[in-house]
């Protein structure tokens, strides 16, 4: 007997609506994020699309049907509370507000929403307009800069970055001179392998040793080579 | 050598934004008054009724678009469909912007009586809010919102001018009405619903 992992019974129900296009649940969870506004989503028109795709004989209508009326119940309450005062916290306020207040406050409403009306006949009417197809760069001339953003922005691109701490490292006893002397001695009786260069050095010995061997080579001193990836290294006099 | 006409017609036409007086002398090297005498001619001869392209005078320029009496056949020719039109709280937050901007979101909100953060958030990415400063002495100095010119140009209005003044689209009839069904006379707190009002 084999076990198949639990389905979400809604991971398959996609939705088309004017405001959102997509799975169900990724609805449910824009509007849980605030990313998508209540008021925007046709409740009614979920059920009925719900009702329209929904499939009896499928043996998960059950658990389907269960979790969808869940979830739709769910969103007409949140749409409810939303959409009332809330009494509790700020209902103080709203019950305090005079009725000549309210009067005003719903005057001001009602002249913006005649505005949004007036709006959209006046998107509708020239949505059929369609321009050149020939974008132009933006010209440096019409940008805008925000002053105290561009002080901040300064300001962090010239402000001196913190120190790194260096107290894990010792005293530095060498100099890169003192070592490219030392090559330059040994390279006087012919080619040198760095491992016998470094034989007797400690770590910051070496560490110095094979940067002044680049910069030899690269002033054209000597002549690095090397057979393969990190195989030997030897140091040559120029040729 | 080419008239005014048709050398503003040729800046025109590879202009996808419009263009301003200014800056149409500055490309043509014509006067204001060449360039305005040129722009009327091209208005009766890009006229709706005479072609299929045709000049408009949106958002403080000039710009060519197509007919809209032929988008379908240029929307089918592109293979794109027309943008999903604005929802109503879309509108509503637009109207606020432009009858009382700049303001705040929170004003925004105040004034349509729910939080509309969602709304000026989706219209911001389609440009046609933008932010242009900031409200100094509220408490954390909340951004300032107006329409753009892309909403001129989305609303065909050459500017903010265009639009019928605020006060003038609710007669005073309907505003008494409004008073009165919330203030009865002699009589206590108003008992019908602000939709009832509305």
């Amino acid at each position: 007997m084999t076990l198949e992992p639990p389905r979400r019974s809604l991971s398959d129900f996609t939705v088309e609506l004017d405001v959102y296009s997509g799975p169900y649940e990724w609805l449910l969870a824009l509007i849980l994020k605030d990313e998508l506004e209540i008021f925007e989503v046709p409740l009614r028109e979920l059920v009925d699309h719900y009702l329209r795709i929904r499939d009896p004989e499928d043996p998960n209508s059950l658990d389907r049907d269960t979790d969808f009326a869940g979830s739709a119940a769910a969103l007409v309450l949140l749409k409810s509370r939303t959409l009332s005062p809330d009494f509790e916290s700020e209902g103080d306020e709203e019950v305090a507000l005079s009725p000549e207040e309210l009067a005003e406050r719903l005057s001001a409403y009602l002249k913006i929403r005649r505005g949004a009306d007036s709006l959209r006949e006046r998107f509708a009417s020239n949505a059929g307009h369609h321009p050149s197809a020939h974008s132009l760069p933006p010209r440096p001339g019409s940008l805008r800069i925000d002053p105290e953003r561009l002080s901040g922005a300064a300001r962090r691109a010239f402000s001196r970055l913190a120190e790194p701490p260096v107290r894990h490292l010792g005293p530095i006893t060498v100099t890169l001179q003192e070592l490219a002397s030392t090559i330059r001695l040994a390279l006087a009786g012919g080619p040198v392998a760095y491992e016998d260069l470094i034989r007797n050095m400690n770590r910051l010995h070496s560490a110095v040793a094979f940067a002044a061997a680049l910069s030899l080579a690269q002033e054209g001193h000597l002549r690095l080579s090397q057979s393969e990836p990190l195989g030997p290294l030897t140091l040559e006099p120029p040729a | 050598m080419s008239g005014a006409p048709q050398l503003i017609e040729a800046v025109l036409l590879v202009s996808a934004r419009p263009v301003g007086l200014g800056a149409l002398c500055s490309a043509t090297g014509l006067s204001k008054e060449e360039v305005s005498t040129a722009l009327a001619g091209l208005g009766e001869r890009y006229s709706p009724e005479n072609s299929g392209i045709v000049l408009r005078n949106v958002a403080g320029g000039y710009l060519l678009s197509t007919n809209p009496a032929c988008s379908s056949a240029v929307e089918r020719f592109r293979e794109e469909a027309r943008p999903a039109p604005l929802s109503g709280a879309a509108h509503e937050v637009l109207s606020c912007a432009l009858y009382l901007g700049p303001l705040t979101r929170g004003e925004i909100s105040r004034v349509r009586g729910v939080n509309s953060d969602a709304v000026v958030r989706s219209l911001l990415e389609r440009g046609l809010l933008a932010e242009v400063g900031a409200d100094r002495e509220s408490p954390g100095s909340p951004a300032l919102l107006s329409v753009t010119d892309d909403f001129l140009v989305a609303t065909g209005a050459a500017s903010r001018d265009d639009f019928p003044p605020l006060d003038s689209l609710v007669g005073p009839e309907e505003l008494a009405r409004v008073r009165d069904r919330l203030t009865p006379a002699g009589e206590g707190p108003p008992t019908h619903s602000p939709e009832d009002a509305l």
